[in-house]
């Protein structure tokens, strides 16, 4: 399989001197095309960090992070945000949905920044199928379940049809049932959608959906 | 665009509020510019009726128009089309139990003022000695066209003949009488013509050397407490105008704080700085141009029910002036902020 991100020796250390902390010690990592990968860790364990420096968002110290081939910490500020707008999908925590805006508008907000390259109507229509949200296109976040609202999150980071999807512990507030049918959604997002997903979490019962688990410990990260 | 105006309708509330809060203000620094230039116009609509561009006072006047007295001797030749010689006095106007205070003006019936400046709105022009027309603002206080006014206990019995528009001075109405009715009303030397000559030209002091020239800028600015009165305005609305400045720009500044979290995830999702700084612009400005066209609409309304007796003027090229100012405003307070967009740490976003 291809890899879509690759990431090479990455160290990154916060803080100086005797309150220096090294949170990514020759961290090296792969994520391919069609693969659900799973970064498992506790808290203060340096998730974040990976996530951040896997999307972009933060410069690691020393090492690469390669991105369709490139490495994006020799692109500039711009450089980086087209990159994360056109490559990378994020699901986060906090579901990265803005409060005003109907579900349709949070795709609508994206035509509106990035012109080419996202789904057509017929595909996001299937999507939304495919994610059983399509009857909620035009509520808000606030009347939307926790469940309902994770999977329009995951909609809107594949929106823009991007290559790697990222997500920060997307089961964090979720009970069992709710872990199941988003661990699934993962799955068939990499696999239906031949996306390289990219799960950092906490929650173990997400295990069973992965195809590589990675153990993310003392700034150390090792596949199991 | 999108963004704000997406925001704008969710919010209903908040930004119903908000919106509100700048109206008031708005509306607040539009009266008080009306009622200033309502007082600038009652002290003086006569003079700027007459087209008034150079004004003759006696040297000895002291810069008042009631205390010159200009001499035949110091009076010089001059064409009626463009220069007259008035004689202001003010006085108490009786008629049966209404008293007013008013401003007596003393015309020549072959002067360019007399001739072709009184703006009739009832009646006819005084045709003798012992005829007025008068502010029209006496009318709503009960005088009639037909009636016998008594200037001062002593002075001379006049009949109402007519009624004009744009006839006040140092806040009082005018009646128009003429220089025979206030030689009696200030029992003046023989020799003595008139006030002050006015002029709807620029001249220059050639023109009466033996006489104090002024410009009509200088010699409004020396009716008494004009100027002060401008001023206290004016500064009152300057200073307004900052407080409203911080007002309105902490207001933004706290609309956009509060959204910092949802910029710092559209950051994480590669959403452009300067689309969210021109989005927060954008709204800013709308809330301050409804909020201005609020208080211009309050403002009109406002000049509907006030009194009679209170003073207010609606002039646009002032509203628009202070309309674009509250947009300028609007602006600044709107880029305080801009610099905390622009350094929203998108790494935030995964912190929430």
């Amino acid at each position: 399989m291809d890899d879509a991100m690759i990431i090479k020796d990455v160290n990154k250390s916060y803080g100086h001197g005797v309150g220096r902390v090294h949170v990514l010690k020759d961290v090296s990592f792969s994520a391919a095309l069609g693969e659900l990968n799973l970064v498992l860790g506790p808290s203060g364990s340096g998730k974040s960090t990976f996530l951040t420096i896997a999307g972009g968002l933060q410069t690691p110290d020393t090492g690469q992070v390669i991105i369709d081939g490139q490495d994006i910490n020799k692109l500039s500020h711009q450089q980086k945000e087209h990159l994360r707008l056109d490559k990378i999908g994020f699901v986060l925590q906090s579901y990265n949905l803005l409060p005003y805006l109907t579900v349709q508008d949070q795709f609508k907000l994206v035509d509106r920044v990035k012109k080419a390259g996202n789904l057509s109507a017929g595909q996001l229509d299937q999507l939304l199928e495919q994610l059983e949200i399509k009857k909620l296109v035009n509520q808000y976040p606030s009347e939307l379940s926790g469940g309902q609202n994770q999977r329009v999150a995951i909609a809107r980071a594949l929106y823009t049809d991007p290559q790697v999807v990222l997500a920060d512990e997307p089961t964090a507030s979720l009970d069992s049932n709710l872990v199941k049918v988003v661990g699934q959604l993962f799955q068939d997002l990499a696999k239906q959608n031949n996306k390289a997903v990219v799960v950092v979490t906490h929650d173990l019962r997400l295990k069973q959906f992965a195809d590589r688990i990675w153990d993310l410990s003392d700034g150390k990260l090792t596949q199991e | 665009m999108f963004l704000a105006l997406k925001e704008i309708q969710h919010e209903k509330l908040r930004y119903g509020l908000i919106t509100l809060m700048f109206i008031l203000i708005s509306y607040l620094i539009m009266i008080l510019m009306g009622m200033m230039l309502g007082l600038a116009h009652e002290n003086t609509a006569a003079i700027d009726s007459w087209g008034t561009q150079t004004v003759f006072l006696s040297k000895n006047s002291n810069d008042s128009l009631s205390q010159s007295l200009i001499s035949q001797e110091k009076r010089p030749n001059y064409r009626p089309d463009h220069m007259a010689t008035i004689g202001v006095a003010p006085a108490v106007a009786k008629q049966g139990k209404d008293k007013e205070n008013v401003q007596f003006v003393g015309l020549n019936r072959n002067e360019f003022i007399f001739r072709d400046k009184l703006q009739l709105t009832a009646g006819r022009k005084a045709q003798n000695n012992r005829e007025v027309v008068t502010d029209q603002s006496l009318k709503n206080k009960g005088f009639k066209i037909g009636d016998q006014l008594r200037l001062n206990s002593q002075g001379p019995k006049l009949k109402i003949v007519g009624f004009v528009k744009n006839a006040q001075l140092s806040v009082a109405p005018v009646v128009y009488g003429s220089l025979t009715s206030w030689r009696q009303l200030r029992s003046v030397q023989p020799n003595i013509v008139g006030s002050a000559l006015i002029s709807d030209q620029a001249m220059s002091t050639a023109t009466a050397p033996k006489l104090q020239h002024y410009t009509v800028k200088q010699f409004v600015n020396k009716l008494p407490g004009y100027s002060a009165q401008n001023t206290t305005f004016t500064f009152m609305i300057g200073f307004l105008m900052i407080i409203s400045l911080v007002i309105i720009a902490v207001f933004l500044y706290i609309l956009t704080i509060q959204k910092l979290p949802h910029f710092a995830v559209l950051r994480a999702q590669g959403i452009p700085a300067k689309n969210l700084i021109s989005s927060t612009i954008y709204q800013s400005l709308l809330l301050v141009a409804v909020g201005a066209a609020g208080g211009i609409l309050l403002t009109l309304l406002t000049k509907q029910v006030l009194p009679e007796g209170l003073p207010m003027e609606i002039n646009w090229l002032a509203i628009a002036g202070l309309s674009l100012a509250l947009l300028v405003l609007g602006i600044i307070g709107a880029l305080l902020p801009v610099r905390v967009i622009a350094k929203i740490d998108p790494v935030a976003a995964l912190n929430q």
